[in-house]
């Protein structure tokens, strides 16, 4: 079923824009991507923010080593 | 080991991108809109009197193929009659002619249509007539229609109101299912915590942080994503529904949880406090969006009284898109999650590492 789905041809006329409210599962998509790119730009960030933290932690006992 | 983990993550992906192309391009069935008075007289071969005539008007319908075979049926209970098709004037539109007679059984009638393309299709209360007198003891000569489902590919089902936006079932729906397995996570997580002895490790209390926090994340999509479908569907941005309502105070009350965290510095006494509410959250959570909808009228379908989504809600062609895209996004949602705690666990350890 799932394979029938996904390689189907498509005759139907007027899909998707028929009814004339695709532009709402256009809008639903939108903010679904939009909010977990959000989420994944904040984690981003984040983890660069603890990346370096500890990459400070690292270099500073090489640095009292070094002394 | 490290296939292993990798493959849920590519499994999920792959789920994702299926479930985005399918959405986007498996094609709606064709349905009913409107059968509306012309308001003029339409003459049809064999009958000596002109009869009323109205259009039918359908949505993705082919009725310009084989025009001969079109079929149209008014249905009241087990009263049916056929009415003549007096000119199909294009796939989607044909002209009906309409000989009322001055009693019937009903003022209200379901319109049905055969196809051998589209199918049977069905508009409840399609035609309301004014003016005849009701007698609900008049029948009308027994019809034996037989009804036969669409010879079109694999299409999502046509409903009324809903039409194209049946799409967004793939996408909304999802957001709460994945809402409910982090939550899920979170109150294991939270139990576990509470049964430790005083000097445990604040693991099971980073778990529940880490899937609640997501959790939020897919709960509040939920909610924008409802809000937009319910303003084109239902009308309003939001209605008084008890789903939406309580899916509204759920969202709240675990930002209340996210809250207290933050409003309590020892380590040890957040994490016990958090665990008690996380608990208490979680069966507000299932009372509130799993039993009370259940028990009352909604509009939300597969809700009021009806335990699930049953054949009306959801046919096999959406099944076959909509449980890869519950799997799927539950996969991306405990992706997020790992991350998550994966973040908090490092922040810890390097606040642990200033403090020293």
């Amino acid at each position: 079923m799932m394979l029938n789905t996904l390689f189907q041809a498509n005759p139907i006329e007027g899909f998707f824009f028929g009814s004339g409210k695709s532009m709402v599962v256009g809008g639903v998509a939108v903010i679904i991507i939009v909010g977990l790119g959000l989420w994944m730009w904040r984690m981003e960030k984040r983890i660069q923010q603890l990346d370096e933290s500890a990459s400070q932690h690292t270099d500073s006992p090489n640095e009292s080593a070094e002394a | 080991m490290h296939m292993i983990q990798r493959s849920w993550k590519i499994g999920g992906i792959a789920l994702l991108a299926y479930v985005f192309w399918t959405t986007f391009t498996v094609p709606l069935g064709p349905g009913l809109l409107e059968l509306r008075n012309l308001e003029r007289a339409a003459v049809v071969d064999g009958l000596d009197r002109k009869v009323a005539a109205y259009e039918l008007i359908g949505l993705g319908t082919h009725w310009a193929t084989r025009p001969e075979d079109l079929s149209v049926v008014l249905r009241k209970k087990e009263n049916l009659t056929s009415l003549p098709v007096v000119e199909v004037i294009d796939d989607t539109h044909a002209v009906i002619g309409l000989a009322i007679p001055d009693t019937l059984p009903s003022r209200s009638w379901d319109v049905l249509i055969n196809h051998p393309v589209d199918g049977t299709l069905f508009l409840q209360n399609g035609l309301f007539l004014n003016g005849v007198s009701v007698d609900e003891t008049a029948t009308w000569p027994a019809l034996t229609l037989t009804e036969f489902p669409a010879d079109l590919p694999h299409h999502f089902p046509f409903q009324p109101r809903i039409f194209e936006t049946i799409r967004n079932l793939m996408l909304h729906v999802p957001m709460w299912f994945t809402m409910f397995l982090l939550m899920g996570i979170a109150f294991v997580a939270s139990i576990r915590q509470l049964s430790q002895t005083s000097g445990g490790s604040s693991l099971f209390d980073l778990r529940a942080e880490a899937s609640v926090q997501v959790g939020m994340v897919f709960g509040v999509l939920g909610l924008l994503t409802g809000s937009l479908w319910a303003r084109y569907t239902w009308g309003a941005w939001w209605v008084d529904d008890p789903q939406l309502n309580g899916a509204l105070v759920t969202v709240l009350v675990y930002a209340g949880y996210l809250i207290l965290r933050g409003s309590v510095e020892d380590e040890r006494l957040k994490a016990r406090l958090s665990a008690v509410y996380n608990l208490f959250a979680f069966v507000i959570l299932m009372i509130l969006l799993m039993v009370l909808p259940r028990f009352t009228e909604s509009l939300h379908p597969g809700k009021g009284g009806n335990p699930g989504f049953n054949s009306y809600d959801l046919d096999s062609s959406l099944r076959a898109v909509f449980y890869p895209a519950v799997l799927g996004w539950m996969l991306l949602g405990t992706w997020m999650y790992r991350i998550r705690l994966q973040a908090t666990q490092l922040n810890q350890k390097l606040h642990r590492l200033n403090d020293q």
